[in-house]
Parts: structure tokens; sequence; C-alpha cells
């Protein structure tokens, strides 16, 4: 039988003894190794990992520096001081508390809930007891620092907000919570993971371009002893610990520019709602204001529970983005997409009329035009110039809710325009299929007047709104609205700059239509008689279309004076400027406005913010020119030719 | 002859005579062992995975694992393994290709590839495949002569191919794992001694041309560190400095669980996955470390055993090979952390964290646990 082993086996059995003598060698030297080091030198290990025992301070890197397309610094950092608190060097907690309470002033119990907030984290990793602490606090810590083992104060920068930061636009920093740590560290921190205690972007573009805006930590160890004391020791057998200098993230450059985005917050101020200024050339956003907003700073140190729960519970949501979140009808702007359509489909031309009475009937309906007195004989210009809804009932009617849909879709809206800020949502453009969709019942032929001007089931975000008049202004082309134009990292590397892209271009309507609207909508602001007269810039032509959403029927009381804050109408204006090849475009949503409908509340705001713009634009051509004399013309005088061009047509 | 009468009298009762069959100690102590380590190692890894994940996602890889070591040492019979060993061998060598050209970027290597949800390293099966293709190869070319080097030119060509693939990611360590297991397998073979005197006598040159021409720089470095740690303190000698003061702090007795500072100060880089030893080394030492070392000593004595009752070359080269990739890992690995070997990112079998070494490991028992099955009887018919 062994021959038969050996025959089927090569084996070679002495081999086997070798073997084993092998492993017993190997093993036998490292288990001397093992003695040698954990026994014979034990003690040496031992103290040296005692005594010496090293401590990683981590360098915190500062966020990059969000800058507007003029090179003005919209939000930069500064250093603030943080009071840290390390389990393991701790000694007695209590006393440690009281004695910070005592010097700092604030119950201890406060730091209680701090410790309570980090359970469950290792011994070693510090724990902020108090955010952004004085000079003064940071001097009397640091003096009694021998009583204090395991307290520390630690330097970080940090977001530096200025007064006029956008915050919704430009996002808040909050710190990490748990779950979102796990999350975050597995899928895109790679080899810089987050630590508990960081910061993150939780809004806007902080958080939309987190990963190019946080920086890498560094650290450096120092030695220390017992008390938590800097020591040098360990230095001085020659050995150097490692230190990794943190390095900062990238800088954004934004299509934001700063001056006008203060004249519009300014302009917008004490109002509820969003304004949008866009560039129809190419979709960069150049200022955008979410009214009411929130204190980023306050965001930044830690909100009470008492004020977050007040920020939560505020009826004009503070933490909603308004300007890519916020669905509003949009009212009678949306009237210059049903003439496009109109006009396109052949239902009506410049010339054609309906007589207003003040009231349209359909079927046993009643519709009401905003003017209860009636605005006679209209023709498309008129309608647009007056905003007069029987007009628009009726051709509304005649087309179709699903031929307002093709147009509306046609133009973008009702679908994401993909700015990537936020919680944008995509609007609605009510058609009769959506309405089997969602509403599960069929299109009644009362809602198409509803919808023809803008009121019922149409919803618009105001980044659309602006977007679509952007659009009309363009003859066509539905620009992707960006903000963020270039990233740059810490060395001035650029490693991302924005194409502006397109999301389609509106073949289905043609230039001339654009061309026709265009000039009704020109006449909406600069006649005497139109409803967006309040908008007018001098020197420049403006082109717009108010808008007056009611809130909830209010039948035959139209006193406004009287109504509760929740039931007041949404006033709406959306422009362009100059009329012809716009360089600017405007939507102005504001919610329940006390002052009065999209005339008289929102076209002023968009005057200014138009005339700011020509101003800065004027300013800024004219600091070019002192510094180089032979600059080109000013934009005053290209405006001033484009309203002569105007005439001219 | 008495065991064929006794199979007879077997298949009366039951078909497969499995009642009749000799006790074997080697697979309860297999499956004892496996037991014993992966529970300290998990447990271990608890302790050096504290404020991050590792511990949980191993847990859940071995599901995946487990299942792998019972399908290889009771549902799969070994002749099938010795049927697809070369197209194993195909198919790791094209992972390490894909891994070459696509593999994700990660701690200075191209060593993963990354499918959605789980990545793995083709490196870690590569010492798997190295075994099973030595062996197959002696199984299927068997001469009585002793072999010449012409003779093995082709499982030179095989073993050669992975172990290029593998040094071209750069892992230094794994391609030179793979060597010396073929090496170790090779030697339980007759081979002619003229040949072997070539490979000894050219074996310098190599090593000088590929020191000068091969190797990357961090990777001398780390040599030269082992032979003067004080090169380099800052980037290479951090590494075996720290842990060795983490296995020399550990004293007779260790810490106690959870209480190594070392570890837990964070100054131990890659405490869960090649430096492990020395967070258990620092938690429960010298003792603590012995019985690991028995652990290890006794599992590789049961795979030489059983390579030594195996009927046929490739169940016998195979458990030597089996024995081999894991001691070897393990002697390697404990070196580097008692620096006493270059830091060359070996993982230690049951206690790294990872699950592909996870796995190899668990395949490899399972083989033997299925070899020593066959050597038992139950195929001898």
């Amino acid at each position: 039988m062994t021959k038969i082993h050996k025959q089927e086996s090569m084996l070679v059995e002495s081999r086997f003894l070798w073997a084993s003598i092998g492993i017993l060698v190997t093993l036998s030297g490292l288990l001397f190794r093992l003695w040698y080091v954990q026994i014979y030198q034990g003690d040496y290990y031992h103290e040296v990992s005692e005594r010496n025992r090293v401590r990683k301070i981590e360098i915190p890197a500062p966020r990059g520096i969000i800058y507007d397309r003029h090179g003005e610094v919209v939000l930069g950092n500064s250093p603030f001081y943080d009071l840290v608190y390390i389990p393991q060097y701790i000694q007695d907690r209590d006393t440690t508390f009281k004695i910070l309470s005592r010097l700092l002033h604030v119950p201890p119990h406060r730091f209680e809930t701090r410790l309570e907030m980090a359970q469950g984290q290792p011994k070693f990793l510090p724990i902020t007891l108090k955010r952004n602490l004085s000079q003064h606090e940071v001097s009397i810590i640091e003096a009694n620092k021998l009583f204090l083992p395991g307290i520390e104060v630690r330097v970080a920068p940090r977001r530096d907000y200025g007064p006029d930061v956008p915050p919704h636009l430009i996002g808040y920093l909050k710190e990490i919570d748990p779950e979102g740590l796990e999350k975050l560290n597995q899928s895109a921190a790679g080899d810089n993971p987050y630590l508990i205690g960081d910061l993150v972007g939780k809004q806007g573009i902080e958080q939309r371009w987190e990963s190019y805006l946080r920086g890498k930590r560094g650290y450096r160890l120092i030695q220390v002893d017992a008390f938590g004391r800097q020591t040098q020791g360990f230095e001085e057998n020659g050995w150097q610990f490692p230190s990794v200098p943190a390095i900062p993230g990238s800088d954004l450059e934004l299509t934001i520019d700063k001056e006008l985005q203060k004249v519009a917050q300014d302009a917008f101020n004490g109002k509820n709602g969003s304004v949008v200024v866009l560039n129809p050339q190419n979709g960069e956003i150049l200022a955008a204001v979410s009214e009411p907003g929130y204190d980023p700073k306050a965001m930044q140190n830690g909100l009470s529970p008492e004020d977050w729960r007040r920020l939560q519970e505020h009826p004009f949501k503070p933490f909603l983005d308004k300007t890519t979140g916020g669905e509003f009808p949009p009212g009678s702007v949306y009237k210059a997409v049903v003439a496009l359509a109109a006009l396109e489909e052949g239902i009506v031309d410049s010339n054609k009329t309906f007589y207003c009475p003040g009231h349209f009937t359909l079927g046993n309906r009643l519709f009401y035009c905003h003017e209860r007195h009636g605005h006679g004989t209209v023709n498309l210009l008129k309608a647009l110039m007056k905003s007069c809804d029987v007009y628009f009932y009726q051709v509304g009617v005649e087309l179709g809710v699903d031929r307002i849909a093709k147009y509306a879709k046609a133009l973008g809206l009702g679908q994401l325009l993909g700015v990537g800020l936020n919680m944008e949502r995509p609007g609605i453009v009510p058609s009769s299929a959506w309405k089997l969709l969602v509403h599960r019942f069929p299109w009644a032929a009362g809602d198409t007047p509803n919808v023809s001007i803008g009121q019922g089931y149409d919803l618009m975000t105001p980044m659309q709104m602006a977007n679509l008049y952007a659009t009309i202004a363009n003859s066509g082309k539905v620009w992707r609205p960006y903000v963020v134009n270039r990233v740059t990292n810490h060395v001035g590397e650029t490693i991302y700059e924005h194409q502006p892209s397109l999301i389609r271009e509106v073949t289905e309507i043609k230039p001339e239509t654009f061309q026709m609207v265009r000039n009704a909508l020109t006449a909406v602001v600069m006649d005497p008689q139109g409803t967006g007269k309040n908008a007018q810039v001098p020197g420049v032509t403006v082109a717009g279309k108010t808008g007056s959403v009611q809130v909830v029927s209010l039948k035959k009381n139209r006193n406004q004076g009287d109504v509760s804050m929740s039931w007041k109408e949404h006033a709406m204006f959306a422009a362009f400027s100059p009329a012809e090849n716009a360089e600017i475009a405007v939507a102005i949503v504001s919610q329940n406005d006390s002052v009065g409908g999209g005339g008289r509340s929102a076209a002023p705001i968009a005057g200014k913010v138009i005339a700011a713009y020509w101003r800065l634009k004027d300013e800024r051509a004219a600091q070019i020119a002192n510094r180089a004399p032979a600059a080109a013309g000013s934009p005053q005088a290209e405006a001033v030719s484009h309203e002569k061009q105007e005439k001219a047509n | 002859m008495r065991s064929k009468k006794k199979q007879t009298e077997g298949v009366f009762l039951m078909p497969e005579g499995d009642l009749k069959r000799p006790y074997s100690p080697q697979g309860v102590l297999i499956c004892l062992l496996f037991a014993v380590l992966l529970g300290i190692g998990l447990i271990n890894l608890f302790s050096a995975s504290i404020g991050a994940s590792f511990f949980w996602t191993q847990l859940r890889n071995l599901t995946i694992t487990f299942t792998a070591f019972v399908a290889f040492g009771w549902l799969i019979p070994i002749k099938r393994v010795q049927a697809y060993a070369y197209w194993f061998a195909a198919l790791v060598s094209l992972l390490l290709i894909v891994v070459l050209s696509t593999g994700r970027i990660a701690g200075g290597a191209q060593r993963w590839i990354n499918l959605g949800p789980v990545s793995f390293q083709p490196s870690e099966f590569a010492k798997l495949t190295v075994v099973l293709c030595v062996s197959r190869f002696f199984a299927s070319n068997r001469q009585d002569a002793p072999y010449r080097l012409r003779d093995l030119t082709p499982l030179i060509g095989i073993i050669g191919v992975i172990f290029l693939l593998i040094f071209a990611q750069p892992d230094f360590g794994t391609a030179g794992v793979c060597a010396i297991i073929a090496v170790c397998q090779i030697a339980f073979i007759r081979v002619d001694l003229r040949s072997l005197a070539i490979v000894v006598l050219s074996a310098p040159i190599v090593a000088a041309i590929g020191w000068n021409t091969v190797l990357m720089p961090y990777q001398k470095l780390r040599v030269l560190n082992l032979l003067n740690p004080n090169l380099d303190p800052q980037n290479t000698g951090y590494h075996a400095l720290q842990s060795l003061i983490a296995v020399g702090s550990g004293g007779v007795f260790g810490k106690g669980y959870m209480q190594g500072t070392q570890a837990h100060l964070r100054f131990l880089p890659e405490r869960h996955t090649d430096f492990i030893f020395s967070v258990f080394a620092e938690e429960h030492g010298f003792w603590g470390s012995v019985i690991i070392f028995i652990g290890f000593g006794l599992l590789t004595y049961i795979a030489l055993d059983i390579a030594k009752h195996a009927k046929d070359t490739f169940t016998g080269l195979l458990a030597v090979g089996l024995g081999t990739l894991i001691f070897v890992e393990f002697a390697i690995n404990i070196a580097m952390v008692m620096g006493m070997f270059p830091v060359v990112g070996i993982p230690l079998p049951f206690f790294s964290y990872g699950s592909s070494a996870m796995l190899t490991v668990c395949v490899s028992l399972g083989l033997l646990i299925s070899i020593n099955r066959n050597n038992t009887g139950v195929s001898k018919r």
C-alpha cells in the first residue's frame, strides 16, 4: 500500500522534515524577537509609550474663498477660537467643568449636553465645548491651563460672514451629524475623512461644491506630559515628528455681481419671495435673492433648539431657497407664453381684437378681468400692456390647454433647469394628460381660462420665470442658469471652468413671433399706460410683464388692505433690458405682497435692479476708461442707441 | 485491502461507507483553529476600528467568505478544483490586467477593482492561483526523472506572468509572497541539481539588476529603512517605529482589551489592516501573542501533515502550498510589525480587515479540509 501511495504522490517525504524544521526555526526566531521586544525591552517601550504621549494636533484647512464675477470677496475666512475637551486627558470632569463655568460664566450643564451629544466617540478625539471664544476668554483659559488638563483652545479658520452674504445662494455650514459623517466618509471623502465636529456645507454653493471648497486637513505631532503640557524628549533622541500642512480648499469664482446682489437685496428688503437676475446671453446668474433668509453665522456657531424651531415654524420658510425651490403661480407673467403660442398657432395676429367687458363667460362660469369695468376692444399689444385677462381667457380657450403646454414645454418650463443648487423644483405645466395622471380627473373646460392667465395649476419657480424672459429676450435660446464660473485650487490652477450650455433651442417659435411679443412687452413698461411703467429706467428700454396672483378668490372684496397676510396677492414682475439684445433679465416674486400687485410692488424693484445694472456697468467702464483713456464707448451710449433703434422700428 | 472489505460492508449499510471512515483529528482541528483565530481576529478588529465601521463591514463580508469556506470544504470535490485550476489562473490574470488598466488608485498603487458596492483585490486571489497552478502543473506533468529547468519552463512562464502583473501594480510584497510560495512548493519535488545550481547562482545577478531597474524608490527606501531605521523617520520609518513601540509597550500581559494607547491614539497607521498585530500585541502582551503563534504554527503543521498523507501529487502539493501561504503571510506580517522586515503590505490572515484576504484564507482552509476528507477515504473506492 505504501508503494501505491508513493507512486501517486510525487512529494519527497524527507522534505517534510526539513519543512517542519524550517517552520520551527522561523517560529522560534519570531518568538525570540517577540520576547526581546516585549519582555527584555518591554519596560523601555512601555515608558516610551507612557511618558511620551504624542498628541496629534489637527490643523484645520480653511475653506475655499468665494469671489464674485469681478473678483470681490463674497465670503472669506477668519480665525476663530474654540474651547476643546479631550476626554482621555481629563482627570476630574466635574471640577474641570466647575472651573470652566466660573471662568466663562456658562452654566456647567451646557457643557454636559455637549458631551452627551458626542457620546460614543473614541476617548482621544476632542469635543468642542464652546465655539468662538473672545480674545479675553482665550487669555483666561490659557492663564488657567495648569488647572485644566485636557482642556484646550484651538484655533480654526472659519467663515467670516459679512452683512450681505446671500444665505440661500451661498449656503451655510453646520456641524456634521454622525450619520452624515459615516455616509460622506464612505462615499466621497477618500483619504481626507471627515471628523466629528467638522463643518460641512448644508445649502447652496457650500453644499453643492463641498468637495472643492473643503480643504485637506493637515496635522502636526507634539509630545505632551501627563498634564497635557508640551514637552521635548522624543525629539532629543533624533526623531522628528511628522507634520503635514493643511491644504486650503479651492476658490470659487461666481457669476454673481456682488454690488448688484446688494442692490437687489436692499430693493427687495421687507418682502417675502425672490429676485433672480440672469444674463440672457449665456445663463449667468447675476443675482439671486430669497427672502426671508436666516443668519448663516448663527448656523455656523450652532443654533439653539428654540431658534431652530422658530425658523422651522416661520410661515415663509426661511430655509427654502425660493429662487429654485419655490413654486409660484406665475400669474399674468405667463401671458407672454400664451401670446407666443397663440401667435405661432395663428389664432391671433397683432391686429385681431377681442372685446373685454370686464368678464368672460364659459358655460355657466363667470371669469372676471382684474379691471372690472373692462378694457373695451383690445388687440394683442393692448392686452399685454394692460394685462387684459378677458383677451387671454378667449385666446386660451381657443388654443386649448395642450397647445399652451406644448409651447410652455418648448420654452423649457415644467422641467428642472439643472442649476444644481438646493432643492430645485420643476414647476408645473398643466395639460389634460397631466391632470388625468395627477388628479385622476379629466380636464375641465373651466380650467383652461385660469391656466391661460397663469393661475390655477400653473407653477413656476422665480429662476424659471427669469429664464423664460431671457429666452424671449434672446429669441429662443434656453440657457442653463449657472452660478459658478470657475474653480481654482490653492496653487491657482483652474480645475473647473463652466461652459455655458443650452438646455434647448426653441425651434417651434419663429424669431418674428418673439419680436412681436418683445414689442408688446416693451410697451408694457415703456408706455405711460402700461401696467409695468414703474419699472422704467431713464436712458434704456425695458421690456417686461407684471403679474398679480390672487391667492384666494376674493369675489367682490377687492380691498387688499383688510385681508389677512396669507391671503394677499403675490406680486410678480419679469423683465429684460434693453428690449433688443438684452443683457439682463430679472424676475421678481413677492409672496403675499402688502403693497399691491406686480405693477405697484414688484415693478419698481425690477426698475431699481436694472438701473443699478446699467449704473454699475457704466461705472466699471469709466474705471477702465480712466486706466486706459482710449476705451470704447460707454454702455450708456450703447443703451441710448438701442432705444433709438427701437423707436425707428 | 482490509479497508476494501470494510468498504463492502459499509456499502451494505450506507452507500458512502462513512460510518467506518477512520477518525481524522486534522479536519476537526482545522475547524477549531479556524473558529478560534477568526474569533480572536474579529474581537481584535473591533478594538482596532473604534470610530470606524471596519468591524461591521468585516462581519458582513464574513457571511460570504464563510460560505466559500463551507463550499470548498464540503461541497466542491477536489477533483473539480484540479480540473478548473488553469481556468481560475486565467480569470485572475484577466482581473489583474483589468486592475492595471482601470483599477482604483488607492494607497499609492492600483490594487483594487471597484464594482459598485464591492471592491476587491485580485492580487490576493493571485496567491491562491499560484498554489493551484504549481499543484496542477506537477499533477499533469509527472515524470520519474528529476525535473530540469527545461521541464519547468511552462510553469515558470505562468508564475512569471502573474508575478509581473502584480509587480507592475506595484505590489512588491504580494508578488514576493507568490514567488516564495511557488519556490516552497517546488522544494517538495525532485529537481535536477544542476538546474537548481544555475538558478541559485544567477539569483544575485537578477536581484542586483532588479534593484537598479525595477524597484520603485519607495520600495528601496523601505528595504534600506530596515537596515537603518533612523534613515527617514518621518515617512517610512514612522510606521515601523510606532508599531514597534506599540508591540513593546504591551509587555508580558498587555495593557488590556481596548486599552492600547498607541493604537487608539491613532499613531499606528493602517492599524486595521497590515499593522493589526501591533494592536493585539499591545493589548494582550507576550502571552497573548504566543497563543497566536501557536495557533498559526499548529495550522501550518496540520497542513503539512495533510500533505504528507495526500493520495496524489495535486492534493499533496496543494496542501503544502496552502500551508505555506498561511505561514508565509503570518511570518512576514509579524516580522514586519516587529521591525524585522520591510513594510511590504502583507495582511495577517484572520486578523486584517479586508474581504479579499479573508476570502483567500477561508478558501484555503476549505481546500485543506477537502483534501483531508479526500485522504481519509471518501473517494477511495
